[in-house]
């Protein structure tokens, strides 16, 4: 709202988290020195293995994770907790299973103490637009794993946050329904213009999704390799067919293989 | 998808509960007419038929005498059982979010838990007397554990994931208490309610019958003392129905409060 062109520009600068030894387990090197730059209105996928420390990456952004060295900055400011500029998006979906759709899609601004009449309105208009119309009053439980990520973006997009970020959204759904929210994502983000780092586990959701895609190294996570995408957006239907996509499939998959431990 | 589906589904609920109602009906028919065949076929004076045991029910009603006794035992009941709804939510409360508290209380909860209550009682009266002080302790201390035992469970249940989302919207710690913690342990919560209110009507009526002759119990002493036995049943039943009535009150809070708790699909 009322943002210049541009958008806020995300510093990572030499970040390192390792949690502490618990009850006989040896501490966890999570990240070491990462720095990464992300600009503005850039979607960037994180790639990695599992337990690369991508989750303790984006939590560090969202400001949800205390770093041990090293900072972030969102604009030059340092983050030191959550923010209004930033929303996020759980593989889990972490719905409240007391509360509709829309009391669900509305809770971040309760929680920012926007008027009930106010919230919800806005709440529906988001319910319409992740393509749930008519669902305002069903329950999670209610609804499919699809539907009810549907209502996990609505939520974050219902902020209007300037910086979006999401961990493994798509991670628990099927391939159909992935690919359907997949294009359904990048339509949303088409007319609102945000940044994005998206983690995924998928070489093939990061090169259709990204501008860029940021290759980590197993535990403890450093980043290995930035990958430019390099595909036209918005991106074709027949995506798999351009010649580039193969090659940074390709080109994604050799990398990852020489990481294996 | 679902519209047609929770039509048939409704209409499917609606004839589950008349035939559940009807069930009910017939349990409970079928009790008094055994009831009442029993009774004429002792013919004893110690157990009167259902419908003797109707109609002094219904003469009961009509005096004071009964009314007096429900509101002396309630007001320890309703004392007591309030306090230990305070004391048992924020118990609860405290031991579900806070491990050193539950460690602490951990072994008296215990011991309350396995001790037999009403072994308390002579305790309890040596120390507060004959008054209303000692019956409100008693039916706070049948009443309390029940109670932090859910609120705690109910706790448990919260998923930090819920805790984590609420924290990146910038939740601060005491919206964090009233829309995740307890909003998500309200179920249990009222579960706990129901229970310890069940235990606290048993814990009325247990130190009446059992030491402080008063209310409710000082009447089903003295009508078993006169071998009356048509009201000694009818008072049991006025404690009976008392004590279903409000569960089922608070049951159907419960559902009322908490619709995704339930199986239900649309509510
Ligand atoms: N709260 C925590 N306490 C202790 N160790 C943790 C905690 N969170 C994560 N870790 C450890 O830190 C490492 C990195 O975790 P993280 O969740 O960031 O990885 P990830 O790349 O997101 O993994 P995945 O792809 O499986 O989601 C893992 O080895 C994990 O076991
Ligand atoms: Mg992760």
């Amino acid at each position: 709202m009322g943002r210049q062109r541009g958008g806020p520009v995300i510093e990572l600068r030499n970040c390192s988290k390792r949690y502490p030894s618990q009850l006989g387990q040896a501490a966890v090197d999570a990240l070491e020195g990462v720095d990464l730059t992300i600009r503005p209105e850039e979607f960037v996928c994180l790639l990695g293995p599992s337990g690369c420390g991508k989750t303790t990456l984006l939590k560090a952004i969202a400001g949800l994770v205390s770093l041990d060295e090293g900072e972030v900055y969102i604009d030059g400011d340092l983050v030191t907790g959550p923010g209004p500029d930033r929303a996020m998006v759980f593989q889990d979906f972490a719905l409240l299973p007391w509360a509709d759709v829309v009391t669900n899609v509305a809770f971040g601004l309760e929680l920012r103490g926007v008027p009930k009449a106010t919230r919800e309105k806005k709440a529906f208009e988001l319910v319409q637009a992740v393509g749930l119309a008519g669902f305002d009053h069903h329950f999670p439980r209610q609804l499919s794993g699809g539907m009810q990520q549907r209502v996990g973006l609505a939520r974050a997009l219902a902020v209007d946050p300037q910086i979006l970020l999401m961990d493994e959204p798509f991670g628990a759904l099927d391939a159909l329904t992935r690919r359907l929210l997949q294009e359904d994502l990048l339509t949303l983000l088409d007319r609102r213009r945000k940044t994005v780092v998206f983690v995924t586990h998928s070489m093939d959701e990061a090169v259709r999704l990204g501008d860029r895609v940021v290759l980590m190294t197993p535990r403890p996570g450093q980043v290995r390799d930035i990958v430019e995408v390099g595909l036209p957006r918005p991106r074709p239907p027949d995506l798999e067919k351009h010649p580039r996509f193969a090659e940074l499939l390709e080109y994604l998959w050799q990398q990852l293989r020489e990481m294996r431990p | 998808m679902n519209y047609a589906l929770n039509g048939r589904l409704g209409t499917g609920r609606l004839a589950k509960r008349t035939t559940r109602a009807g069930l009910q009906a017939l349990s409970l028919a079928t009790f008094a007419l055994g009831w009442e065949l029993l009774a004429r076929r002792l013919d004893s004076l110690l157990l009167p038929g259902f419908v003797e045991t109707i109609a002094a029910l219904v003469r009961l009603l009509t005096t004071s005498l009964l009314w007096e006794a429900v509101w002396l035992s309630n007001q320890a009941m309703v004392l007591g059982f309030s306090l230990a709804a305070v004391f048992g939510i924020l118990l609860g409360l405290l031991m579900g979010r806070w491990r050193p508290a539950a460690r602490y209380l951990d072994p008296y909860l215990n011991i309350l838990l396995a001790t037999p209550k009403a072994a308390l009682i002579p305790i309890v009266i040596m120390a507060t007397g004959l008054g209303l002080l000692s019956r409100v302790l008693i039916t706070f201390s049948y009443a309390l554990v029940v109670i932090t035992i859910n609120v705690r469970a109910g706790l448990s249940l919260i998923d930090p994931g819920w805790i984590e989302m609420s924290r990146s919207f910038g939740a601060t710690e005491s919206q964090l208490w009233r829309k995740v913690f307890i909003r998500g342990a309200f179920p249990a919560i009222l579960t706990g309610l129901r229970l310890g209110l069940a235990r606290a009507v048993s814990g009325m009526i247990t130190v009446e019958l059992l030491l402080v002759a008063l209310g409710l119990g000082r009447l089903i002493l003295d009508f078993q003392g006169r071998f009356d036995s048509g009201r000694l049943y009818a008072t049991v039943l006025v404690v009976v129905a008392e004590a279903v009535a409000l569960l089922q009150l608070f049951r159907w809070l419960e559902r009322r409060v908490a619709p995704w708790a339930g199986n239900g699909v649309d509510r």
